[in-house]
């Protein structure tokens, strides 16, 4: 299930504004999306990869320096096609549902 | 005092003890080999890192102590979870083809007709649920089965609710173009077949062959394990469906024939009359009932995965009602004892004129072989034992001999003496009947009829075909089987009764018989062969002469 709508949530939170990795988690995990964090570091790296994020690094008091994540204009691009097709997505499990059987 | 290690990660030293260590070190290491395959692992590694640093750092300020230990460590792993976690979730590449999800059972609540069972097996084996439907109200007419095999699986089976539970239904992977899919009806799944050279595409088609193989035959032998688990459960309900069936005469639930077999439908009601004791019988087999069908329903459930909120109570009623049938079906028979308590026989004598006969027994016949069997106000008891004795008399004379039990022996005694088996005589012919009867009130308390046949010396009797199902280990000189008797002619003489017309090869096993031959032929062989070097030999010293 998760699959694919966690790439869409990342991108909807990002849409937001830019976070780093733990402020992503934390998002994720209250929605209740994810339950460990391991499983989004790979998740981002993909993004990044198919240049639909980017990252610049930032001083952090906590400890190491962190990685700010952004969108990129095709990851902005792709944010508002996907939001499309979820909303059609949405709308049509909302009318199968709502309907009695 | 403990050892510590100096590490660094994303540019930080920590110092962690032993212990906490050894299980970190383990760890990252498992890490790295679930990220070994990933593109740029080397990255989401140092990100990694860099989290668990600030973990790391976080909990040292708050603890106020300089060394991580083995709490912080499995805080590390408890928040980032195991390595194959990670990539399970997310893998995307590769899309998995539908064959290798694995397949749940559900009913299916979008093409239903009752429940959704027929569709959800459908689904599940990629059948149209139509033939599911024909099979079901096949079972369904021709012995009921069908009916009771749906209301369990209906109670057993969970319903597919979720978007993700329809497509494991089907077998495929949850994901976000499945689901679009599934909504969408697009159906091309296939249109992405990859072009590989020849070579290639022979070994993968082989392989992948195999594989399905193998994939279908460990699924067909769990199938085979779980039909296997529920026929047993199901024989047991069957099997007291049948008792139950045949306690209520419930020609509906005739369907299990078992009870035909025993008792005949009527054997309860036979045995038990119609009070309190029917009652209280029908009404325990019917609770026994409910604990192997509970429990059917409660192990299907749990193999197709629904959860059943309530199936303590359900065990804990299974279990309690399985108790008091079990009482009332005790107490209901264990009443019947004093019934058997004193025995009375009465005895009618029947003489006959004539000193050949010919028997059969076809004023009542009993058709459907049952022990019992009510019809109007009489019950039919088939415990009919037909004998023939020498008599010193000078004529022949049949011996009825009735008994029966009660209470107590004016009740014995009055029940030996309603009986009503029929008997003609018409010449030669002697007719008797296959059962007697007794008034419904009386019920069955032991009662049985021991007919003799007293014939003189001299006299004849042809016994017939159709009293095989009443002669009771007739006596005789040939010491024949009493179905080898039938359709022979016997006469009394001064050592019994004795065949007249059987072929003395019936007095031999067919084993002695085929030896005998065998050894006869041997034997000829033999002779016909020293016979002939014989005449050959003479033929010789002729020639040469």
């Amino acid at each position: 299930m998760r699959k694919g709508v966690l790439e869409y949530c990342i991108l909807g939170i990002l849409s937001n504004g830019d976070a780093y990795a733990s402020d992503i988690i934390e998002r994720l995990k209250g929605a209740e999306l994810i339950v460990v964090e391991g499983t989004l570091y790979p998740l981002l790296t993909r993004l990044k990869n198919a240049d639909l994020l980017e990252y610049r690094w930032e001083e952090s008091n906590a400890g190491p320096p962190r990685k700010y994540y952004t969108l990129s204009e095709q990851g902005r691009a792709f944010q508002l096609e996907l939001k499309g097709t979820w909303e059609n997505l949405n709308n049509a499990v909302e009318q199968l549902t709502s309907t009695p059987s | 005092m403990n050892k510590t290690i100096n590490i660094n990660l994303a540019g930080i030293i920590f110092h962690l003890d032993e212990v906490a260590y050894e299980k970190f070190k383990t760890y990252l290491s498992n890490v790295k080999t679930a990220l070994d395959q990933e593109e740029s692992g080397e990255e989401i590694i140092a990100d990694i890192e860099a989290r668990i640093a600030e973990i790391f750092n976080l909990r040292m300020k708050e603890n106020g102590t300089q060394v991580v230990g083995l709490a912080d460590v499995e805080f590390i792993i408890d928040t980032l979870g195991q390595p194959e976690a990670f990539i399970d979730e997310s893998e995307t590449e590769a899309p998995k083809s539908s064959s290798k999800q694995t397949r749940r059972f559900f009913r299916n609540p979008d093409e239903k007709v009752i429940g959704g069972v027929c569709s959800g097996i459908g689904a599940y084996f990629d059948i149209d649920p139509v033939w599911i439907r024909v099979l079901f109200i096949i079972l369904l007419f021709f012995t009921g089965i069908g009916f009771i095999t749906y209301v369990i699986l209906w109670a057993a089976i969970p319903e597919a609710k979720t978007t993700a539970q329809k497509l494991q239904m089907r077998g495929e992977a949850v994901n976000l173009n499945n689901i679009e899919k599934l909504f969408t009806k697009v159906e091309d799944y296939t249109s992405t077949e990859k072009i590989k050279s020849g070579v290639n595409s022979f070994v993968s088609f082989v392989v992948n062959g195999i594989g399905s193989i193998f994939s279908f035959v460990f699924k067909f032998i769990g199938v085979l394990l779980a039909i296997a688990g529920a026929m047993i459960a199901f024989t047991l309900i069957v099997a007291l469906l049948g008792i139950f069936g045949s306690t209520w005469n419930l020609d509906g639930f005739n369907f299990i024939s078992l009870n035909g077999y025993i008792y005949g439908l009527d054997g309860a009601q036979a045995i038990f009359g119609s009070g309190w004791r029917l009652l209280a019988l029908r009404v325990g087999t019917l609770l026994t009932l409910l604990l192997p069908l509970f429990a059917l329903v409660v192990f299907l459930a749990k193999i197709f995965g629904r959860e059943l909120t309530n199936s303590k109570l359900l065990s804990f009623s299974g279990i309690a009602s399985f108790i008091v049938g079990l009482i009332l079906i005790f107490i209901s028979a264990g009443s019947l004892i004093t019934d058997f308590r004193e025995r009375a026989t009465e005895t009618d004598q029947i003489t006959l004129s004539g000193m050949s006969f010919d028997i059969t027994a076809d004023i009542f016949e009993n058709e459907q072989g049952f022990l019992f069997d009510v019809e109007d106000e009489l019950l039919h008891i088939e415990n009919v034992r037909f004998n023939i004795e020498a008599t010193r008399s000078s004529t022949a004379s049949l011996e009825l001999k009735h008994a029966a039990s009660g209470r107590n022996h004016s009740e014995a005694r009055a029940r030996a003496q309603s009986f009503d088996y029929p008997t003609v005589q018409d010449g030669e012919a002697l007719r008797l009947s296959e059962y007697f009867t007794v008034p419904k009130e009386s019920l069955y308390r032991g009662q049985d009829l021991k007919v003799t046949l007293r014939l003189p010396v001299g006299a004849t009797v042809y016994l017939d075909e159709s009293i095989e199902n009443i002669m009771y280990d007739i006596r005789n000189i040939q010491d024949m089987y009493d179905g080898d008797m039938l359709g022979h002619l016997w006469e009394m003489t001064p050592e019994g009764l004795s065949c007249t017309d059987c072929s003395t090869i019936q007095y031999y096993n067919t084993k002695e018989i085929e030896e005998s031959i065998e050894g006869n032929l041997d034997e000829m062989e033999e002779s016909i062969e020293r016979k002939l070097e014989e005449l050959e030999l003479e033929l010789k010293k002729l020639k040469d002469r």
